[in-house]
């Protein structure tokens, strides 16, 4: 799995309030995309930040490394900050038919394995299962890996997502779209 | 067994709904339709060196196009002649040979039989290789950098196949100089819907647009007023739509090439390159052929969008859509990732346009569960009796305007064809005459 800092880091393990405190941290980001309330997880985000989700192929083993799509590649998202607030403005405009009904989520957060780069941010990798339920028996499940870089703050809840790359276990999406966020 | 004209009557805009829900005639389309048409296969940039190869789809039969040492391009069943197993499992990739991972009967690029194991204990040497290669697809043909297959040696020629849709589609692919790439690797997804309705919506229907999409501007455009002002704009503009031979086209008529959707990086490479652009399909055409196409039966694209897909049939309720990013092959770094962005947050899976589509077609496919709406009669009758000809000089069948739903009784007129078993020849011979009433009654 690459990693997301732009030069290498010495990577350290994190103590156990820290691991507490990111925790803490990402499920509350899922409640609030669970709960819907997009604006206030909007600003869980850094300016400059990039939200990814590449696409991936079966490979051989001898091209594994090729298995998922680099950053001139195909993907799903790969969203600025401003495009962020885009797309929540369209989820709010009460015409995106996507989510108009909006689609029930419940997101599960798991295998959270922070570390700490000599810059002080902190790389989480977390292992997610994000099920949808939409109109009367739609139902897609959407299951991976995500990569965020987190960046400590001063006010709460104490961290902002500078990255997020979003890995899909499958090749072929089994939904019809990705009107939701990961 | 059904009869064709009980399900559509194109030339009324009449369509029955089982056409996107009966077993029967699905099974009817992919021996019918799917095995008589030329089909997408892939971009020449998909094949970049000896041995390169893509897995895709014709209809539902998986094929293996292959790049070969002398540079031309062979496509094939992937399927081991032996019991059937897929010889290739991998989406794409170089290989130097094909093994099937069954019994291991290997093949080479071109899709030969060269190795059969203990060929001489348990074949007693009496197999035939040169006989039991896979099923190779007979007729290839490259128009620009697009590899098209059909299985039909009875098609026509694909430039006829085409007719006039060569015209709308060289606005895409006879655009520039050093032509088009793709961005690596196609996004695909699954989308629980009959494939006419994404292949006719990108044939011939403009008019979803500003109530499907309501809400995609509001994502990138932040300004209300701005926003209202473009809408406004976008929805009043003059448009054209083309149909012909089961194709469509359609688009708004634009006073520049600029602004592009992909911004300022991508905005700057097209006014920087656009003499070039003009000189290869002229001005008229670069400005005007900008919007939504489909070459019968489902490959699309948008060509102010820099996307196209194929709507590849996986029962009469499903599809996969495979689609793809394309860039100039000589822009910038910038320019190029200018495009990739722009169409990945528009028109992926989780684009703003497209989450909109896919939303419709699932929604019409449930309904079409019940009975009463599978007899209920839809309505394909916009613009009916208003269709021209050499509107603008534009060859073929053109409305004046881009709000019609001429090109999608073109397609069902072509599927209907298909579908009652004319060769093709008689199709050929019925679409000429039909041509000529037409122009005769134009005149008149």
């Amino acid at each position: 799995m690459s990693k997301l800092a732009a030069t290498p880091h010495t990577r350290t393990g994190v103590d156990v309030e820290t691991r507490y405190e990111i925790e803490r941290f990402l499920y509350l980001e899922a409640e609030l995309l669970d709960d819907q309330r997009f604006d206030e997880w909007l600003e869980l985000f850094d300016d400059d930040v990039h939200y990814w989700l590449p696409t991936r192929m079966t490979r051989t083993v001898r091209e594994r490394d090729l298995e998922v799509a680099g950053r001139d590649g195909a993907a799903f998202f790969d969203d600025d900050k401003a495009f962020l607030a885009g797309r929540v403005r369209r989820l709010a405009s009460g015409r995106s038919w996507s989510e108009e009904p909006p689609s029930r989520t419940r997101r599960l957060i798991t295998n959270i394995r922070p570390v700490r780069l000599d810059s002080g941010e902190f790389e989480v990798r977390v292992n997610f299962h994000v099920l949808r339920s939409r109109a009367e028996r739609h139902h897609d499940t959407f299951f991976g890996e995500r990569t965020d870089l987190l960046r400590r703050v001063p006010q709460e809840p104490g961290f902002h997502i500078a990255r997020r790359r979003i890995v899909l276990d499958t090749t072929t999406l089994l939904a019809p779209s990705i009107s939701i966020f990961l | 067994m059904f009869d064709v004209t009980e399900l559509v009557q194109p030339d009324q805009g009449l369509i029955n709904p089982s056409i996107y829900t009966d077993p029967e005639v699905y099974q009817g389309e992919l021996e019918r339709v799917f095995a008589r048409s030329w089909l997408f296969l892939a971009h020449d940039t998909q094949l970049a060196k000896p041995g390169s190869f893509v897995q895709t789809y014709m209809a539902e039969d998986p094929v293996l196009v292959v790049r070969q040492r002398d540079g031309s391009v062979k496509a094939f069943l992937n399927q081991c002649r032996h019991r059937g197993m897929r010889i290739c499992r991998a989406d794409e990739g170089v290989a130097r040979a094909f093994t099937c991972t069954y019994h291991g009967w290997g093949y080479n690029l071109a899709g030969e039989l060269v190795n059969v194991p203990m060929q001489d204990r348990a074949y007693h040497d009496e197999i035939d290789k040169s006989k039991w290669g896979p099923t190779q697809v007979p007729r290839l043909h490259n128009h620009k950098g697009f590899i098209f297959g059909t299985w039909d040696e009875s098609a026509p020629a694909f430039e006829d196949y085409l007719g006039d849709m060569i015209w709308y589609f060289d606005a895409l692919a006879d655009r520039y100089d050093e032509g088009l790439t793709l961005v690596p690797g196609a996004t695909k997804w699954v989308i629980d819907c009959n494939w006419k309705f994404a292949a006719e919506q990108f044939a011939s229907d403009m008019y979803h647009v500003p109530s499907s999409h309501a809400s995609a501007l509001v994502a990138l455009i932040e300004d209300p007023a701005v926003l209202a002002e473009f809408q406004e704009q976008s929805a009043a503009a003059p448009g054209r739509q083309y149909a012909g031979n089961g194709h469509g086209s359609g688009f708004g008529l634009r006073p520049d090439l600029v602004p592009t959707q992909a911004g300022p990086d991508f905005d700057a490479w097209v006014v920087a390159n656009r003499e070039q652009i003009y000189r290869r399909i002229g001005e008229h055409r670069a400005l005007a052929v900008n919007g939504h196409n489909t070459v019968f039966p489902n490959f699309s694209w948008l060509t102010i969008n820099n996307t196209m897909r194929v709507w590849h049939p996986r029962g009469p309720g499903q599809i996969e859509v495979w689609s793809w990013t394309y860039l100039p092959k000589d822009a910038d770094e910038r320019a190029k990732q200018a495009v990739r962005t722009s169409t990945i947050r528009t028109f992926s899976a989780a684009g703003v346009f497209e989450t909109d589509d896919g939303e419709n077609w699932t929604e019409i496919q449930q309904v079409l569960r019940g009975h009463q709406a599978r007899k209920t009669t839809f309505n394909a009758r916009m613009g009916l009796g208003h269709e021209r000809h050499g509107t603008d000089g534009m060859p073929g069948r053109v409305t004046d305007d881009m709000y019609t739903e001429m090109a999608a009784r073109g397609m069902y007129r072509r599927w209907a064809d298909l579908m009652s078993g004319l060769s093709w020849p008689e199709i050929t011979e019925r679409d000429k005459s039909r041509q000529q009433r037409e122009q005769e009654a134009h005149l008149a």
